[in-house]
């Protein structure tokens, strides 16, 4: 049974408080609150158009959600945790987050992975400092690895890295412009391989190619399928150099709501877009689910495509082009299973190198590359365990403002007042690729899982004992899509990864930086070019082309590395 | 870098913003600085379970009277509203359910009164009702709107401003020993259906005012008041309520950051002229410096006793504030998932869906069952009881009108509230009812499964709990857990609230103001703290607001005198 709103017939002037109108105008509607969307809004408010963020829960940030799934008392990041393109995305740039208390923790042991015998792994930020522990493994690899970083950094900071932020070249536009240099060459030449095969080529140590194939692969690249594999060097650079957002991932839509205030912007929150308004085949606004009708100059969806061309246009009004790509949408090939915990100490991981403990993600199971490429295969199976492999964050540690529980009373009289970091409680989580469909059930199998996933942690981990942990919560992907429901079957990126759905075909090739085949509808979100993972690419190249469109001032200027890549690869 | 403000406000909770808000929109450069990771303090929405939308405290609009909504324009930032066909009912353990409805539907109420009332009893079975429309407005923001009258001046009780407003709208109903009873005197007096009188007076306790104390009749029905005269909660949810506020203050330039804990606020020669951050705080500079005041939004105890220390205050002075009780408020607070909504009586007409009570009370028999419960609060009986008798329960549900809180297929019951004694008197230690959280959550919810008997089993798919202790760590500014931080008696009300030297909201150090619940008129999310100390700041020469702000029209200044009254 749907419900249905109540609506009393009220006399004009009867309501007691005065409302949000049935009808309103600006210049631009922004569909989705998620971290695209609000950069979309935020750009564009700056540019002084009257930009309106509707978004459907009762919170705006989407996937940088900050909350308190562990109740009462302890935060967690949801989704987004680990933000890799920081040291790149204009926005930090272009704005002044700072003054809102925003703030990246980019430790230098960014990802460890402790074995079974108490060996141990220590990749870091510093390359000289991973050539030092993957030596403990393989002189050679580590020689190899300080090698072809110099050459993927490169990769990274000349091609990839500033083509998040410009449109997407046709893939024949883009081979001929990369062939114009060595770096574009060996982009090229990276791209026809697999990650498996570009780990083979490098690495020799079985364990050391494990970690990085995990790097590689865990947002969603196929091992062994070619044409992606421009990715791996951006992955494991980028891998290396993620953050955390202080305050919790929700700091960075927070601020970003700030920014779209102050410009004079409007956010209205629950309130869940029902239909795209499309008049003489223009987009002309939206309808919300009670009712309201706001009309703009320009639609920018942050959606996925389903949504967008299935859900909220009808078929007279989509491009039936349009429709038939969204019909044929692949979703995220896995998405992830989630302990969160709130433990009254950290984990303390059992290794020969005590730096593991103070790393951003520790890796547990990923004893050898078939013990990764198994965990992987049995998810696309529909099957999770027995064997387990995942990555585990300790949140608190970076960033203690996410516990608000201690040992001892809070009071301010208490004669026993909590004390520093052992008083403090710890949040942490443990996360794992999953299927959407599994065998068994999830709802079956949920509270299974948790107790095999806290029993790996355990493995590794001897204090995560039941007397350690507080609370303990686990979120599938089913549950994913619940709170996020356009991440349709838990697609943390709204779409797969695979070479027909990147580059110049997401969401499709008849979509331009951007913009639609419908006038005045815009794509801003994770499932347009570049992709999802906060990387504020869709967002940051919507707002340049509205901003065009509308011919309106752009404030901002690109960063030199986006001009020096448009100029290199981008211009005849 | 060094940071500077005119005013800085401790704590993002509904009085910090909304004072963030009055201050920005009349120019001032404004500054406030929150605790947890988002503002909105109890005034918030969280999803623990992906779908379900829960109210760990406050739950209603009580505020729709508030000059704030036309004041701060919050319908441009996004406010909206939902009226509920039924907003009050109640059921009896002897198996009766009493729908009340509300202000949209009074049909509704009137039916199901005269099916179930005895006759010959009164029908003041909907005390939420005593006024209507518009000079309900009048006497609640005479009530709740307009700050306390200078230390001064001597105003009997049948001078102050709500008093008035009340005489004038009842006219010959009016009796002048209103203003000295208790809730119970005035229903007894009015010949009341005990049941009907035990659940208004359970509402009137859980919206801040003691029914049996002297005196509190008419406070008591101003809080019934605040919920009848809006009938409803804002769309989405209260912490949507808080967006509004916030957008609106961010709008006009006000800095708001969240994870920064305050943890001193700077005084200096006797005056408040910053504040200084913990360690973890978000920012770098961790000292923030008010150039015209440091507004506290945290409960007046926390504001003296950890911010402020006893290096600045006289040793009279500190054992008044220690001396301030918090007994009644502290919530032992539960949300419940479910798949139908409970039947009472099992009977599935008892209250049917689209006419279900949003606030029901139960059980509701019997003002024995109401003392024994009040008096375990607040006579220092310290442990909470578990025996049914010592129970009972307001059990709040919103989606039935508003859809966004649960997905199709579930209902969710939250919050569903039991008033116990503040933590910190219990004599197990102030965690010691968090160590029989599983027991007491079991015991109400087998008194709820009395009277509905279909909450049991898979009816029930999940239940969150805070208790006042976890409120402590979760809303640092709800002192023993308690949403009103103070007792609601007659010397901590009105214009003793917090102590009658502070109820103008100045405090014995200059520059320094109090903007919290401990203030009157207290907490309910009214936006009426900070409405009524903008007269203050006002008069102070602190700010100079445009033409949109009006003042209360029974305001008294510092210099005005008893006519003026």
């Amino acid at each position: 049974m749907t419900r249905q709103h109540y609506s009393p017939q009220l006399r004009p002037g009867e309501l007691p408080v005065p409302e949000f109108p049935e009808k309103s105008e600006y210049d631009v509607v922004v569909v989705g609150g998620g971290p695209n969307g609000l950069m979309t809004a935020a750009y564009l408010a700056r540019a002084g158009l009257s930009v309106l963020v509707v978004e459907r829960r009762h919170e705006i940030g989407g996937g940088l959600a900050t909350e308190e799934v562990l109740f009462p008392g302890y935060y967690s990041n949801v989704h987004a945790v680990y933000h890799m393109m920081t040291d790149y995305m204009p926005l930090l740039r272009d704005f002044d987050l700072t003054r809102h208390g925003l703030t990246f923790v980019v430790p230098n042991a960014q990802t460890a992975v402790v074995y079974e015998d108490g060996q141990s792994l220590v990749l870091c930020k510093q390359i000289e400092d991973t050539k030092d522990s993957i030596a403990k493994f393989s002189r050679q690899d580590s020689r190899a690895f300080g090698k072809v970083m110099r050459s993927w950094r490169r990769v990274v900071d000349e091609l990839i890295a500033p083509g998040t932020y410009a449109p997407a070249m046709a893939p024949m536009d883009m081979i001929e412009a990369f062939e114009r240099t060595e770096i574009g060459r060996e982009a090229l030449r990276l791209t026809e391989m697999s990650p498996l095969e570009i780990l083979d080529e490098v690495f020799t140590d079985d364990r050391v190619k494990a970690a990085f194939l995990y790097m590689s692969c865990m947002w969603g690249l196929d091992p062994s399928d070619s044409g992606l594999g421009f990715m791996v060097p951006l992955l494991i650079d980028r891998g290396l150099n993620k953050g955390i957002c202080y305050g919790g991932s929700h700091k960075l839509a927070g601020a970003l709501s700030r920014e779209i205030m102050q410009a004079g912007g409007f956010i209205l929150d629950n309130a869940e877009v029902t239909r795209i308004i499309v008049e003489d085949g223009s987009a002309v606004g939206v309808e919300i689910f009670d009712g309201r009708e706001i009309r703009a100059k320009v639609v920018a969806s942050s959606l996925d495509p389903q949504s967008n061309f299935l859900r909220l246009l009808s078929e007279a009004d989509t491009d039936t082009g349009m429709a038939r790509r969204a019909e044929e949408w692949e979703w995220d090939k896995w998405s992830f299973f989630t302990v969160s915990t709130a433990l009254h100490e950290a984990p303390v991981y059992t290794a020969d190198d005590p730096w593991v403990n103070k790393a951003f993600m520790v890796l547990l199971g990923c004893e050898s590359t078939d013990a990764v490429l198994d965990h992987w295969n049995r998810v696309l199976g529909g099957q999770l365990g027995p064997a387990l492999c995942g990555h585990a964050t300790t949140e608190t540690r970076f960033d203690p403002t996410l516990a608000r529980v201690s040992d001892g009373s809070p009071h301010p009289w208490a004669e026993e007042k909590p004390q520093g970091e052992a008083a403090r409680h710890q949040v942490a989580f443990l996360q794992m690729h999953a299927p959407y469909d599994l065998e068994g059930g999830w709802k079956e199998r949920h509270d299974g899982l948790v107790d095999d996933t806290l029993e790996l942690w355990r493995r590794y981990a001897p204090n995560m004992t039941r007397e350690n942990i507080i609370l303990a919560g686990g979120e599938s992907p089913v549950d994913i899509e619940r709170r996020l429901p356009n991440m349709v079957r838990g697609s943390i990126k709204h779409g797969d990864y695979n070479p027909l759905q990147m580059g110049f075909f997401r969401p499709s090739e008849d979509c331009e930086a951007g913009r639609s085949p419908i006038e005045g509808l815009y794509l801003c979100g994770a499932s347009s070019y570049p992709g999802g993972l906060i990387t504020g690419g869709p967002g940051y190249i919507a707002a340049n082309s509205i901003a065009e469109d509308l011919e309106v001032d752009k404030w901002w200027r690109p960063p030199t590395h986006v001009t020096r890549y448009v100029d290199t690869y981008m211009s005849d | 870098m060094e940071e500077r403000f005119d005013f800085v406000i401790v704590g993002g909770g509904h009085n910090g913003t909304t004072m963030a808000a009055y201050l920005a929109k009349s120019g001032a450069s404004v500054c406030v600085l929150e605790s947890r990771p988002e503002c909105g303090g109890g005034q918030e929405n969280t999803e623990p379970k992906p779908g379900f939308r829960i109210d760990p405290h406050a739950t209603y609009l009580y505020g729709g009277a508030a000059p704030g909504f036309e004041q701060l324009e919050l319908h441009k930032y996004g406010f909206r509203f939902v009226p509920y066909r039924s907003m009050f009912g109640f059921a009896t353990s002897d198996g009766k359910a009493v729908n009340l409805g509300g202000r949209w539907d009074r049909q509704l109420g009137e039916q199901s009164v005269a099916a179930v009332a005895p006759p010959g009893a009164s029908n003041a079975m909907r005390a939420f009702e005593v006024l209507e429309g518009e000079p309900t407005a009048e006497f609640l923001r005479s009530m709740f709107w307009t700050p306390p009258h200078p230390a001064h001046m001597d105003l009997e009780p049948g001078d102050l401003p709500w008093a008035q407003t009340l005489r004038k709208h009842l006219g010959a109903a009016f009796s002048e020993t209103f203003l000295d009873m208790s809730l119970v005197e005035f229903f007894d007096g009015m010949g009341a259906w005990e049941p009907a009188a035990v659940a208004n007076s359970f509402a009137a306790w859980y919206c801040g005012a003691h029914p049996a104390w002297e005196g509190q009749a008419l406070p008591s029905l101003g809080g019934l008041m605040l919920v009848g005269y809006t009938s409803g909660s804002p769309r989405g949810g209260m912490h949507t309520y808080a967006h509004s506020i916030i957008r609106c203050a961010l709008a006009h330039g006000a800095r708001i950051i969240t994870n920064s804990t305050v943890e001193e606020i700077v005084v200096r020669n006797g005056r408040a002229v910053g504040v200084v951050m913990s360690d973890d705080a978000s920012v770098s500079e961790k000292t923030v410096w008010a150039d015209k005041a440091v507004i506290s939004a945290v409960d007046v105890t926390q504001t003296f006793q950890s911010l402020i220390g006893r290096g600045h205050m006289d040793a009279g002075f500190a054992q008044r504030i220690d001396d301030i009780n918090f007994k009644g408020g502290s919530l032992y607070v539960l949300s419940v998932v479910c798949r139908e909504l409970p039947r009472f009586h099992n009977d599935p007409n008892s209250f049917a869906d689209d006419v279900y009570p949003s606030c029901l009370v139960y059980p509701s028999d019997s003002w024995e069952n109401f003392f024994k419960q009040t008096e375990d609060v607040y006579s220092r009986k310290v442990v909470p009881k578990l025996e049914k008798e010592h129970l009972s329960m307001m059990i709040c549900t919103h989606d039935v009108y508003d859809t966004t809180r649960s997905p199709d297929g579930y209902r969710i019951l939250s919050p569903i509230y039991v008033q116990i004694p503040p933590t910190h008197y219990d004599v197990a230690g102030p965690d010691g009812l968090n160590r029989m959280k599983e027991d007491f959550t079991k015991a109400v919810l087998e008194l709820l499964a009395e009277g509905a008997p279909n909450m049991t089993g898979d009816n029930i798919v999940d239940v969150f709990v805070n208790t006042p202790y976890d409120s402590e760590f979760r809303n640092p500014g709800m002192i023993a857990g308690n949403w009103y931080g103070i007792r609601q008696s007659e010397d901590q009300w009105f214009m003793n609230r917090p102590l009658p030297e502070l109820a103008r909201y100045r405090t014995p150090i200059d520059g320094l103001y109090l903007c919290n619940h401990t203030s009157h008129p207290g907490g309910l999310c009214l936006m009426a703290v900070p409405y009524n100390l903008m007269h203050i700041l006002i008069e102070d020469d602190l700010v100079e607001p445009g033409g949109w702000w009006y003042p209360s029209p029974w305001y008294i200044p510092e210099n005005g005198n008893k006519a003026t009254a």
